[in-house]
């Protein structure tokens, strides 16, 4: 009893070093693998504040820009309205703006946001307050940013398609050629598209978007397009450079999309999964 | 013995204020963010109670993990860094620094550059393993830990001149 005591004593700093260094590396292993609730994250109250205070002093550097990149979008929607409205005589205004549309869109400003780790992150500022919710695709005017993965009542995190975890549905615009989108964890402004199947036709500028398989994005949302491409795993498959519309490195605007029919495809999904079995 | 306690308090919330609101949004060159709140380890209080020096460097690492999203990565460096600062002492400031009565802060500036070089690398080392998790990515561990490192003992040096010598007159 006297030894244990003893060494107890003797190595308390070295025991003290190995438990908390066990505490941190759970917390780091957890911060790697995919939704997982960890423990540390910049979601809660108090980080969040100070992130949202702090982005507030940064967006007086960036709002020159920041106002062109609305205003362009503004025209771009306006377009696209009067084109509406110039098929749908009438009524379009009801049709617009009625309680069926399929998809809730919440802006948001980006307040933290990582592209030169492995697995990064961002932290937007709504939360469950404004209805927001896990596994939302969140998007930019540009293109698709990533998913909610914690919401707290004012903060969300969202895991950024910059994440070596994060594999996207998407498809060649005007093909119903699919690809699962993932990082390498290099170059934040390309990514990459794999198991694309050889017949399908790949040519370098064409664009690509997501595809219809994704309940969290809508379809034909921009993502990027062609750089280059080859064949792999011994030419069955096409692995094809991406190079980004949206520029990761600077973000102001983003928005959640909330789809209608979430709950819906799943119900149908595990469906077809039982009569399968 | 207030005065220290209070210069400690001090250095702890001013480096971490001074970390997510300033050098968090550097961005040199696209990605070199230099990493200051360690200076708090590297500057702690000679003295034998250790076990309340490993706390406090894992309670700065983990507000600083909870700000960059990055699990317990800082947590886990600058507790290694901590648990291996006496060597570093030794190496630096000769066998006897425990008897001498050792102020880091008040020592030459030559002195006080090697101690964090070596503190910065041991740290950004542990670090970015943590951060990319990944054994493929050694080449980028290395890059990163040099060229971060390099901004780190940068600043810190400037810290040091700016904030360390003024106690000294």
């Amino acid at each position: 009893m006297q030894q244990i005591i003893n060494f107890l004593i003797k190595y308390r700093n070295l025991l003290l070093y190995m438990s908390l260094m066990l505490v941190a590396l759970i917390f780091t292993i957890q911060s790697h693998s995919y939704h997982r609730n960890s423990f540390v994250h910049s979601t809660g109250n108090i980080t969040g504040s100070f992130l949202s205070s702090r982005n507030d002093f940064n967006d007086y550097f960036n709002l020159k820009e920041e106002n062109d990149r609305l205003r362009k979008e503004n025209a771009a929607l306006r377009m696209k309205y009067l084109a509406n409205g110039d098929t749908l005589l009438g009524n379009e205004i009801s049709l617009v703006f009625t309680d069926s549309i399929p998809y809730k869109v919440f802006p948001s400003r980006v307040i933290k946001n990582d592209y030169n780790k492995r697995d990064n992150y961002l932290t937007i500022d709504i939360g469950s307050n404004q209805g927001i919710d896990v596994d939302m695709g969140v998007i930019t005017t540009d293109g698709i940013l990533g998913i909610v993965d914690i919401s707290n009542n004012r903060f969300s995190r969202v895991i950024s398609i910059l994440n070596s975890e994060m594999s996207l549905n998407a498809q060649i615009k005007g093909s119903n050629v699919i690809g699962s989108l993932t990082w390498n964890g290099n170059d934040p402004y390309t990514m990459s598209l794999i198991d694309v199947p050889r017949l399908a036709k790949v040519t370098p500028g064409d664009t690509i978007v997501t595809g219809r398989q994704s309940t969290t994005f809508p379809p034909d949302i921009l993502i990027g397009v062609i750089k280059k491409s080859q064949l792999v795993e011994n030419g069955s498959r096409y692995q094809i450079d991406v190079e980004l519309f949206n520029d990761m490195t600077n973000l102001g605007t983003a928005y959640v999309i909330k789809s209608r029919d979430v709950r819906a495809i799943q119900v149908i999904d595990t469906l077809t999964v039982v009569n399968n079995e | 013995m207030n005065s220290t306690l209070l210069n400690n308090i001090l250095r702890f919330i001013g480096l971490l204020l001074l970390q997510v609101f300033v050098m968090d949004q550097v961005e040199f060159l696209g990605y070199i963010c230099p990493l200051v709140y360690i200076l708090f380890v590297v500057l702690y209080p000679v003295d034998n109670n250790r076990w309340s020096f490993l706390i406090f460097a894992f309670i700065i690492g983990i507000i600083v993990d909870a700000f960059q999203d990055t699990g317990g990565a800082h947590a886990a460096a600058s507790l290694t860094l901590a648990f291996v600062r006496p060597v570093f002492l030794k190496l630096v400031y000769g066998q006897g620094y425990l008897s001498k009565n050792l102020k880091i802060s008040k020592s030459p500036l030559d002195r006080f550059a090697l101690l964090l070089a070596l503190s910065v690398f041991i740290h950004h080392l542990v670090l970015f393993i943590l951060i990319y998790f990944n054994m493929s990515q050694v080449l980028q561990v290395l890059q990163m830990t040099l060229f971060i490192g390099l901004s780190s003992i940068f600043m810190g040096v400037i810290l040091f001149v700016l904030f360390g010598l003024r106690g000294k007159s």
